[in-house]
């Protein structure tokens, strides 16, 4: 892989969802669908980084079975599980063009990153335009704030700050989380952001939120900022993908997914030498 | 709570996670705490609080211990092991055990929990502390650790004043990597192979015991002609010592035979 080159702002693309994807709806690929979209590769490079719930077999297992027949070229990189891993962490990370994180626990994650030096070599992955992808805590590690339960009761925490504001999410599943968030703004402890419904995706150009997706009816998101002490609450419609063309909204229409299906395999698209996990 | 000066059992490699007939270190260690009923919490968090790992541990302990884990990943879920005040419940322990995995990772984690500061206190306590792989070069102040790539050297919690370097005999190369950290600054310290266990009173190395027939430890210091290797027998724990009496229950796994000796499951990420 050439060395990458800085991409202009507005190239520098974030997909931020409140919870879905494989490892939260494993019937339902509309939104992983959606991030293959996002990248302008035929099959891209996709990494999958499970740090935040120690590396679980059960999310590995999960990401494989969805992404392993998808014209893409999934790997997962484990930073519990490095013995074969014989290149820096920083190199992995920079040929991708996909880095999706998977979700748990928001304080280790950011604390092994850093202790990996991986929250720099994402920062420098992102300015290079590769795509970042992540759920739950895989979401919120991009804002300058989210809510954790790392340590049971939910409480905010900073994060990575490439994105403006906080993000909270869950915001139907964990009823519990989005009062924490709520009282963090009304204070002013946490700058104003949005609440995302399981199912939910920001996609981000830049550090502007360009458009709101969603894998299920009824999933929402809100907008929501302290004036003057008070709380301004502003609803979110996501577009529900999967209901119309789907190439409108930037997924693989059915023609198109067929004909790389069949692309791949008469390419025979599979082992690159990492010597990482691969599906 | 017995009044116990500061202990550490570092383990090159051995114990519950490793060997299958693994009694022989973790029954030395649990001898140290001097209660008939120990209370034993497991750190899992180096392999990313495997499962698979924290079922072994119960496996090993429950039997003779009070059994706990804290587990850092799965507090949200409420399956967290130890769900009150983790602080206040590793102060209260006889032994605690740190798994082996990633010590980078787990020096990480612990330190965004603030358990860095709590295993200090509990060692000042009196807590034993203990662990393979990843579980003893945490304690030191340096470590070489060759988890992932090129062999680097890792900052400890320090509280021992010497470097450490784990499965000495297991990879090759490791003893030249170490050697060469050693002459480039890194400060001496202590190898241990794979069944020997560097068993500390405060910050002195007061014995060194093994579950394998010739295993041995070694000190490994800066010299003015270039780095000195000491090699440093230790004692077998197995039949053939009558000296050491671990604990009444231990006597079943103390008859192992030479062909038990060097079985081991395979199944764990432990190297470091």
């Amino acid at each position: 892989m050439s060395e990458r080159r800085a991409v202009p702002l507005d190239e520098r693309v974030i997909l931020a969802m409140g919870g879905g994807g494989f490892t939260m709806e494993p019937s339902n690929p509309l939104l992983d669908d959606f991030v293959l979209g996002l990248s302008d590769a035929d099959a891209p490079r996709i990494l999958f980084l499970p740090t935040a719930s120690g590396d679980q077999t059960a999310q590995i297992t999960a990401f494989q079975a969805r992404f392993g027949d998808r014209l893409c070229q999934p790997e997962y990189l484990s930073l519990f599980r490095l013995r074969d891993l014989r290149r820096p962490l920083a190199e992995l990370v920079l040929e991708q063009d996909i880095v999706y994180v998977g979700g748990g626990s928001m304080r280790n994650l950011l604390a092994i990153w850093r202790a990996h030096e991986l929250d720099e070599a994402l920062v420098r992955a992102w300015e290079r335009g590769v795509v970042l992808v992540g759920l739950s805590a895989g979401a919120m590690c991009w804002f300058a704030a989210g809510v954790t339960r790392s340590s049971g009761p939910p409480e905010p925490i900073e994060g990575l700050a490439l994105l403006p504001g906080s993000l909270t999410v869950h915001a139907d599943g964990e009823p519990e989380r989005l009062p924490v968030w709520l009282t963090g703004v009304r204070a002013g402890e946490l700058p104003g952001g949005w609440a995302l419904d399981d199912g939910v995706g920001l996609l981000f150009r830049g550090r502007a939120l360009e458009r709101a997706v969603s894998s299920r009816p009824g999933a929402g998101a809100q907008r929501v900022d302290a004036i003057a002490g008070e709380l301004v609450r502003k609803r979110i419609e996501p577009e529900l993908l999967g209901d119309r063309p789907a190439a409108a909204l930037g997924a693989i229409d059915d023609s198109i997914a067929e004909l790389r299906r069949v692309r791949r395999i008469q390419r025979g698209i599979g082992g690159r030498e990492s010597g990482i996990g691969r599906p | 709570m017995h009044a116990r000066p500061p202990q550490i059992v570092a383990l090159g490699g051995g114990g519950f996670s490793m060997e299958r007939e693994g009694s022989l270190l973790d029954d030395f260690v649990l001898s140290l705490t001097g209660c008939a009923r120990p209370r034993v919490c497991f750190l899992p968090t180096a392999s990313g609080d495997a499962d698979h790992y924290v079922v072994r541990f119960y496996r090993r302990f429950s039997p003779g211990c009070d059994a706990s884990h804290v587990s850092l990943f799965r507090r949200d879920q409420g399956v967290g092991g130890v769900e009150e005040d983790v602080a206040a419940h590793l102060l209260g322990q006889d032994l605690i055990y740190v798994g082996g995995g990633n010590v980078v990772s787990m020096l990480g984690a612990w330190q965004a929990h603030g358990l860095d500061e709590v295993l200090r206190k509990a060692w000042r306590k009196g807590v034993v502390l203990c662990g393979p792989s990843a579980g003893s070069l945490c304690w030191f102040e340096e470590a070489l650790s060759a988890f992932h790539g090129a062999p680097r050297g890792v900052r400890g919690l320090g509280l021992l004043p010497y470097s450490n370097c784990v499965h000495y005999d297991a990879e090759p190369g490791r003893r030249a990597e170490y050697a060469r950290f050693v002459g480039d600054g890194m400060v001496g310290g202590f190898a241990a192979e794979d069944g020997v266990a560097l068993h500390f009173t405060r910050r002195r190395l007061v014995g060194i015991v093994s579950s394998r027939r010739g295993a041995r430890a070694y000190h490994v210091r800066a010299t003015a002609d270039g780095v000195a290797e000491t090699p440093l027998p230790a004692r077998y724990l197995g039949e053939e010592d009558g000296s050491v009496d671990a604990r009444e229950d231990a006597a079943p796994a103390r008859a192992s035979t030479p062909r038990r000796r060097r079985r081991r499951a395979a199944a764990l990420p432990l190297a470091v």
